[in-house]
């Protein structure tokens, strides 16, 4: 008799290491994924909607529902940045898909994510995997979702390092810095991994060559799309791997001891040259003033992460799929 | 080496100054006062005191700017040194005047008599340099190097979680002079928290001959007892001399190049932030196209302190 599984809606912009934390989250049995909602980051909304609905046929689990997200920013922004020269135009390798035969259903992304919290109080948990304006379009619309929803878990921030959009800031913080403070600061039980950690989970040529031995059918598929991302990397960041931003923050939920947290207050910069960055602050040096960072709750910030670990366990779960 | 030295500012800057007086490879040219640890006004006071104490009054203390480039009235951390930036000790008034020119001009015009030779220590917020920049185009070029106390990198800052206190001090000021092309090192709390006095070392520097040891002792008790309630430390950071350390001994520290910026919006104003070069960036953003500075990345401790212990220490 296992524990009772794990209900998690998975907030996502997919994206190439999206649709293999999706896969991975379908393929795990401590996870019962209830939905997945939509974002813009990888791909504009409309778009990730249309890829979530297909990574859903690819894996058959057409019955998991998808809740459209967001086209804008919390702040109704309009210039989005999105990451197609990382993914593809289409968001998954440029392969020319069909469109899928599914829809998503009628509710929007923060009206699902409010019904499910509501439906099952403290028992769901959020995978976010890119900007957070669902998340905090939810926390707008019930004032009670930071206590039903149980536990947030999510990709985001470089702490006490470069970002990657630019050296301030990180991609999915950046691409709704507004979303993220009021995410961090809402007093939900919220788990953040940031680039500091998840560029330590590499998964390289070598691994990919196994996955593509494996007889697994999402492994296979996988190997297709991940050409676009591996080319990316080499030329950005002159490296022969790929970094596992998404599965790792998945496996993050599924069991959070293969990470290591510090617990503080997590305050994002909306505005100047900046925009975007990620403080954390754990408490522990005392301060002559208040400062803004002074009496907001804590969340857990991810510090050490066993990489190896992780990549076995992604890689596993893919070759058997 | 006679390269000659502008110092620059006051407060528990106290001790790195007395330490340049005591250095023979250098030569004091002239000390620049800013608001910071106490107001300008007091700071200029402080100046020509220990220039005095020093038994040094024909070193020229040059008044610098009141307040920052833009944003009126500064915070005076006097929470930190005592109201009088000396940690509440009484001496007699100084008898000499400040000079002439301002701070500024003084910079200016010492860099452009000197060019190439010129090495400013700057250990309060960067007004006085920034307005030396901006009057005159070729300072950044003249200037031999400035050796910055500033700034928190990829560290928690000590004003607040994000920003560092000589650099919250005038976020605008510093911005200028990072991306001004001079030859920067940049000192942050991240080095200069790890190199501490403890009370034994206070108790040695006490019972020493150093020249200005009892005076110092005195000084620094307001100081170390801030520390206690801040840090918990039984003890002192040694910012200020920790920079002097980089001026002379620039071998005991390891260096990082990279384009720094200052944050000056929002909550994160006076924020440091370099782009340590590991990523190729796709497009253009605010770190592209300005020259890098070196950001001290670590410090050989033991030796510091031994520099710093050796020149307070001396008779």
């Amino acid at each position: 008799m296992g524990q009772p599984k794990k209900k998690i809606i998975i907030d996502t912009d997919p994206g190439i290491d999206d649709a293999m934390a999706i896969f991975v989250a379908l393929r795990s049995p401590e996870l019962e994924v209830i939905g997945l909602t939509t974002i813009f980051g990888n791909v504009y909304t409309t778009l990730a909607t249309r890829n979530a609905l297909h990574l859903l046929e690819v894996a058959g689990r057409t019955d998991i529902p998808v809740a459209e997200g967001s086209h804008l920013t919390i702040t109704k922004g309009t210039k989005l940045r999105i990451a197609d020269f990382v993914h593809g135009t289409d968001g998954l390798g440029n392969q020319n898909f069909a469109p899928p035969k599914g829809k998503a259903i009628e509710q929007s992304a923060a009206t699902f994510l409010v019904q499910q919290a509501s439906l099952y109080p403290g028992e769901v948990t959020v995978v976010a995997l890119g900007p957070l304006t669902n998340i905090a379009l939810a926390l707008e619309l019930d004032p009670d979702f930071a206590k039903k929803v149980g536990q947030i878990v999510l990709l985001g921030g470089a702490f006490a390092v470069n970002g990657n959009v630019n050296p301030a800031a990180e991609a999915n913080i950046f691409g709704d810095p507004d979303a993220a403070d009021l995410v961090f600061t809402s007093g939900a039980d919220i788990l953040a991994v940031g680039i500091n950690i998840t560029h330590q989970v590499v998964l390289t040529d070598t691994d990919r060559e196994k996955l593509s031995k494996s007889k697994g059918k999402l492994a296979q598929y996988l190997c297709k799309i991940l050409e676009v991302y591996f080319s990316y990397h080499h030329v950005a960041y002159n490296t022969a791997g790929v970094y596992l931003h998404d599965p790792t923050t998945l496996l993050a939920a599924v069991n959070p001891s293969l990470l290591t947290y510090a617990e503080g207050v997590v305050r994002v910069q909306t505005s100047g040259i900046m925009r975007g960055l990620t403080i954390f602050y754990n408490k522990k040096k005392r301060f002559g003033e208040v400062t803004e960072w002074s009496d907001k709750p804590n969340v857990k910030v991810a510090v050490t992460v066993d990489a190896p670990a992780v990549v076995e366990l992604v890689m596993e779960r893919l070759m058997n799929s | 080496m006679n390269s000659p030295r502008v110092a620059h500012h006051i407060g528990d800057d106290s001790m790195a100054i007395f330490m340049a007086f005591q250095s023979p490879e250098i030569e004091v040219i002239g000390l620049t006062t800013i608001f910071g640890n106490v107001a300008t006004k007091d700071a200029t006071h402080n100046a020509l005191l220990l220039c005095e104490i020093a038994e040094r009054p024909d070193v020229p203390v040059a008044e610098g700017s009141y307040e920052p480039l833009k944003r009126g009235e500064p915070r005076v951390a006097d929470f930190v040194h005592g109201s009088d930036g000396l940690g509440n000790i009484s001496l007699p008034p100084p008898k000499g005047s400040k000079a002439d020119k301002t701070a500024a001009e003084f910079l200016v015009e010492k860099a452009s008599q000197y060019p190439g030779e010129v090495s400013i220590l700057a250990l309060g917020p960067l007004t006085n340099l920034a307005l030396a920049i901006k009057s005159d185009s070729t300072f950044a070029s003249n200037v031999k190097k400035i050796v910055i106390l500033g700034g928190a990198f990829f560290a928690l800052g000590n004003v607040n979680p994000a920003a560092e206190a000589n650099i919250y001090g005038d976020p605008e000021a510093a911005d200028v002079v990072f991306t001004s092309g001079a030859n920067i090192v940049v000192v942050g709390i991240n080095i200069t928290t790890q190199v501490k006095l403890t009370d034994e070392d206070l108790a040695e520097l006490r019972e020493s001959k150093g020249r200005h040891a009892q005076l110092l002792s005195d000084m620094c008790k307001f100081y170390r007892d801030w520390h206690v309630k801040s840090d918990g430390l039984h003890g002192i950071f040694l910012h200020d001399p920790v920079s002097f350390v980089a001026l002379v001994r620039p071998d005991l520290f390891s260096y990082k190049k990279g384009v720094v910026r200052v944050e000056t919006q929002g909550i994160c104003v006076g924020h440091t932030l370099m782009d340590q070069g590991l990523k190729k960036w796709n497009s253009n953003n605010p770190w592209s196209e300005y020259s890098p500075v070196s950001v001290a990345w670590t410090v050989d401790v033991d030796q510091v302190v031994a520099h710093i212990k050796k020149l307070l220490m001396k008779p």
